[in-house]
């Protein structure tokens, strides 16, 4: 593939893809990265395959804190990872942060405020449009969200609009994982009319599928409305294979995982604050997900999601090629409750918390 | 209060009413919206509302999300309530002469209102006699967010509202409905979407379920206490902070248990002068309900009805 990537159209490569629905089209949403190849996301099998072999690079910048140079780290990880900021101009980014149930008095749940700001400075001086999006899945006043996490007024003073992907018009897309039972997807049209979606996840221990990182992050791109409070829907039809299944059916994905203040223990609400100090970056979730976990301590080729996963990007360290820090530099392994479909997850024997 | 006249005269004024400015129109922003107007005698605006909502209506009786969505089919139950609790707090017509004749559901909303209570009463929420992880009852039926999935506090406190103002508070739904909701209220109080305790942590209460559920749980019996640990909880919980829509719900609740915070009407403006700036209908109409207090038909009919 050259440089310039190839607009294609999805519908010329999907052929098992319904007629009646929606499919949007790829030459609005490729996006030319520095080494010239474009990562998977909506893009049809035969792209993927090589998205599977071709190295995906993932950054990591260890003693960070909110308080510091959070823009300059993104940016350098961006670069790191291989985006090209002069593909950016013009085009609509969607930052997609975690603000699934947010409270004041635990911050750690939630992705912090000074990372979106962060990641909106980095979009807008490369010239994109960029915009803010959540749907809370345990919440449906989605201004209580904004508030209590105080993300609401970090975009406010800094004038980000904000999308309130619960309650978007929707537009329906086809699953094109089908691992789960799940034919197709209501996604807000803000997600399925955005050049990029930036998952901005807080890195979290999940007490159902053990972690919670830049691929879960993605149900909350889903509207309430259509799925519910929680998304039970989901649930219903298997939480790993519906966390592949949305993030193999969205437009191009890419992830700034806030890793500082980080929840270890009964994640993804009542976890304990572990400091991390880290930001990972990387255009390839998968590979981003899969470093997350080794560094937390557990093995991504156990965690379901990721298992299922490895048809969009690497779960090998022989394919992740490390930029900034190495992982085991700043590995640091995380409590998990001691249940037994948590225990199986370790890399190495650990801490456990009742 | 003034900034409840500001918020009426702007959802009194939209041809439609939706969740955003730039999103379609939708039945929840409608069906608030209706009870709103009617409650405060906006009666032209307020039939405008409720006949959106009656074109919405699917030919099986539900109502689905918005023209081009017509499921999933949670918003039926605001549906029944916006075509049955139409009557002004003080009986009179903005546009009136100052007579104060009675103001009853056309035939259409009757029938609209028995097709969507019949349709309500087939769905239930899936159930399982066994729960590993989770410390709520999960045999109880009471109604999902989407069909074929579990049942949630919302849906089913809406559910139980809608029976209640179509006549029909001792059907065993409805009791069961309560029950379930009470089961999903927090030992310390409050409650959230529908978990109580998982994997052996008790969760976090939410302001808006808070709300909703007291108000549907008005003048039912409290043998474990949760449901004055719940007031308690929103008592201690409301403030000046608190944002427009979990304001509502949380003083509505309240409300229905007979109990008002002393700077609700200062809190009440506050948010309405921040949802108004936004244009947000759904916010307005809950907060206009909310300043009714025990006069909102909503708590009128919560608080009426014989204990379940």
């Amino acid at each position: 593939m050259n440089r310039q990537t190839k607009m294609v159209s999805i519908d010329k490569i999907d052929c098992d893809s319904q007629q009646s629905v929606q499919t949007p089209r790829l030459d609005r949403r490729a996006l030319l990265v520095g080494a010239g190849v474009a990562t998977a996301g909506a893009i049809a099998f035969p792209l993927v395959r090589s998205a599977l072999t071709r190295p995906q690079p993932v950054f990591l910048a260890r003693h960070q804190t909110y308080d510091g140079p959070l823009a300059r780290t993104i940016s350098d990880g961006l670069l790191a990872a291989g985006l090209d900021p002069s593909s950016l101009r013009g085009r609509r980014v969607l930052l997609k942060p975690n603000l699934v149930e947010p409270s004041r008095a635990r911050l750690h749940m939630t992705t912090h405020p000074a990372m979106v700001i962060a990641a909106a400075d980095v979009f807008r001086r490369w010239g994109a449009e960029v915009i803010v999006g959540e749907a809370p899945g345990h919440v449906r006043d989605s201004q209580m969200a904004l508030f209590e996490s105080g993300v609401g007024p970090a975009i406010d003073s800094e004038q980000i609009e904000f999308a309130d992907l619960n309650y978007d018009d929707i537009t329906t897309v086809a699953n094109r994982g089908r691992a789960s039972k799940l034919a197709r997807f209501s996604f807000p049209q803000t997600v399925a009319g955005a050049d990029l979606i930036v998952s901005m996840p807080k890195l979290k221990t999940h007490h159902w599928v053990g972690m919670t990182a830049a691929m879960k992050n993605m149900y909350g791109v889903l509207p309430g409305i259509a799925y519910g409070w929680p998304k039970n829907v989901l649930h219903h039809a298997g939480i790993p294979q519906t966390v592949f299944d949305i993030n193999a059916s969205l437009p191009q994905t890419i992830a700034i995982v806030d890793g500082i203040e980080c929840m270890e223990g009964d994640g993804p609400i009542l976890g304990s604050m572990k400091r991390l100090g880290l930001i990972a970056v990387g255009l390839n979730p998968t590979a981003v997900d899969a470093t997350c976990a080794r560094i937390i301590g557990l093995d991504p080729r156990r965690i379901s999601y990721l298992k299922l996963s490895s048809r969009l990007g690497p779960l090998d360290v022989a394919h992740i090629p490390q930029r900034g820090e190495s992982w085991e530099s700043v590995a640091s392994p995380f409590t998990i409750l001691d249940v037994p479909h948590l225990q199986e997850l370790r890399m190495n024997p650990g801490v456990l918390v009742t | 209060m003034k900034s409840v006249d500001r918020a009426l005269d702007f959802l009194e004024c939209q041809s439609d009413w939706r969740y955003a400015t730039r999103t379609a129109p939708a039945a929840e922003p409608t069906a608030w919206v209706a009870l709103a107007l009617a409650a405060h005698g906006r009666h032209e605006a307020a039939a405008r509302a409720r006949g959106w909502l009656l074109d919405l209506q699917n030919t099986n009786g539900s109502v689905g999300i918005r023209s081009d969505e017509p499921a999933p089919c949670w918003p039926t139950p605001l549906a029944v309530l916006a075509w049955n609790l139409i009557g002004a707090v003080s009986g009179t017509n903005s546009n009136s002469t100052g007579t104060t004749a009675p103001i009853v559901p056309s035939r259409a909303e009757q029938e609209a209102s028995r097709c969507a209570v019949a349709w309500l009463l087939t769905i239930a929420g899936e159930t399982s006699l066994t729960a590993q992880y989770t410390g709520h009852d999960t045999s109880i039926a009471g109604w999902p967010w989407v069909a074929g999935t579990h049942s949630w506090v919302e849906p089913t406190a809406l559910a139980l509202l809608a029976l209640r103002a179509a006549g029909l508070v001792d059907h065993p739904r409805a009791r069961d409905a309560a029950r379930l909701l009470y089961d999903r209220l927090l030992p310390t109080g409050g409650c959230n979407y529908g978990n109580t305790i998982v994997l052996g942590q008790a969760l976090l209460p939410h302001v808006e379920p808070t709300g909703l559920t007291l108000l549907a749980l008005a003048g039912c019996p409290d043998s474990q206490g949760r449901i004055a640990a719940s007031i308690a909880y929103l008592q201690g919980t409301l403030g000046p902070e608190t944002t427009s829509a979990s304001l509502a719900y949380g003083l509505l609740g309240l409300a229905a248990q007979r109990t008002t915070p002393a700077q609700a009407d200062k809190w009440l403006s506050a948010c309405v002068e921040g949802s108004y700036r936004r244009g947000a209908s759904l916010e307005l109409a809950l907060l206009a309900l909310a300043a009714l207090g025990k006069d909102c038909p909503l708590v009128a009919i919560s608080t009426n009805h014989q204990a379940a």
